[in-house]
């Protein structure tokens, strides 16, 4: 569903099914979200750990911290689906105009609410760190949902691990570096220079091994979702998502990524 | 941080007030907004047992903006007040209120959600600390 607005791109819904990330912490982003339906839960990483600091609901705004801030800035929180979420997406030229020739005076109050937003979702995260579990009411109630996401929880690691392109001989092995995990799939990071004349292309179908714990033997078979290739150029990044695993190997994936 | 000079232009009168004089009053209604000529200003929000600082504001600082912008009612959603001396300029309500007003939709949403969430957050950690008390 579209509508054209002039010679701005145009207004577009998307969406989400529960647990679908919608805008990561530290990613450049422009676009402006409004909850049509569902809920959308707010978290900010520290400490290697995702705080919810909001849970927000129909007619209220996602990511609009970065376009007030200017669109240099990357996102300062990630927004994640907790229910099977519809999201009227805004491109930011639409409203970068008419912000730019708001009165200054609202302009400079806009800006002192970020700021403080800002310093409140710290101290809330902060909180959170120190106290390890909520106790209210209100903050249960949001660890309950929490609890939910969790289930789609993205796991950040650095694991070895060992692939080769599926139907490829048994001795071929590639060694990359698993970054996360979640149910649905995971993001490696490899040398280029250790691909020998393998190209990755997405698409592409990979056995992968790995250890999570010293003993436990995992494999997995995932297909390349997308690939990017380091700033440096000697290393390359992918997306892959799980095409096949044994009920097993999904068991211990599953207690691997429970909080 | 200097006063803006447009903000200047806003200011319809000044207010004077001593060291924790009470500027806003959490759940008052009212909708004056202030900008900080000079001195300090915390913002306080009460929980159980007194009040929690959530912010501290100098010299160009806005204060009492935020029931003005929330678009649902105008109640104070903290407390302001005075850290030493201070000197308020009182802007021009109408005027702002008015500009306010001409804002397109959703710019206006934008602004208000950040406030709604700034409200949010601060009774998330105000009660976080209650909770650990």
């Amino acid at each position: 569903m579209t509508k054209t607005k002039g010679k701005f791109p145009p207004v577009v819904t998307l969406n989400y099914s529960k647990g679908d990330l919608i805008i990561k912490e530290g990613d450049y982003g422009i676009s402006i979200y409004e909850i049509i339906s569902g809920k959308v839960g707010i978290f900010v990483q520290s400490g290697g750990t995702e705080t919810s600091v909001a849970v927000l609901g129909p007619g209220m705004i996602v990511g609009e911290m970065a376009f007030i801030a200017g669109n240099t800035s990357t996102r300062s929180a990630s927004a994640r689906a907790l229910e099977d979420c519809c999201l009227e997406v805004w491109h930011p030229a639409m409203l970068l105009n008419a912000y730019q020739k708001m009165p200054e005076v609202l302009r400079l109050i806009a800006g002192q609410a970020l700021k403080l937003i800002v310093r409140m979702n710290k101290m809330v995260v902060e909180l959170s760190l120190k106290q390890g579990q909520p106790m209210n009411r209100q903050t249960q109630e949001l660890s309950d949902q929490w609890t939910e996401e969790r289930k789609f929880f993205r796991k950040m690691v650095s694991l070895e691990c060992i692939f080769r392109p599926v139907n490829s001989p048994k001795n071929l092995k590639f060694l990359g570096r698993i970054r996360d995990i979640s149910k649905e799939g995971l993001q490696m990071t490899v040398k280029t220079s250790g691909l020998l004349n393998y190209t990755l292309t997405s698409g592409d179908e990979l056995f992968i091994s790995t250890y999570f714990t010293l003993d436990q033997k995992v494999n997995m078979t995932a297909k390349i979702a997308w690939l990017q290739k380091g700033k440096t150029g000697g290393t390359i990044s992918f997306g892959m998502v799980f095409t096949h695993m044994d009920p097993d190997d999904r068991k211990r994936l599953g207690f691997f990524l429970m909080p | 941080m200097t006063v803006n000079s447009q903000v200047l232009g806003y200011i319809v009168s000044e207010e004077s007030y001593s060291d924790k004089a009470v500027i806003v009053k959490e759940g008052s209604v009212g909708d004056w907004v202030y900008v900080i000529l000079e001195g300090r200003v915390k913002i306080k929000k009460r929980i159980s047992g007194g009040l929690l600082t959530i912010d501290t504001l100098s010299e160009g600082n806005f204060v009492g903006e935020m029931a003005m912008l929330k678009q649902s009612n105008s109640t104070r959603s903290a407390w302001a007040v005075a850290d030493g001396p201070v000197i308020l300029g009182v802007l021009d309500s109408v005027r702002l209120l008015q500009e306010w007003e001409s804002q397109p939709a959703k710019i206006k949403k934008l602004i208000s959600n950040l406030i709604q969430n700034i409200e949010k957050s601060t009774q998330k950690a105000a009660d976080m600390i209650e909770a650990s008390k």
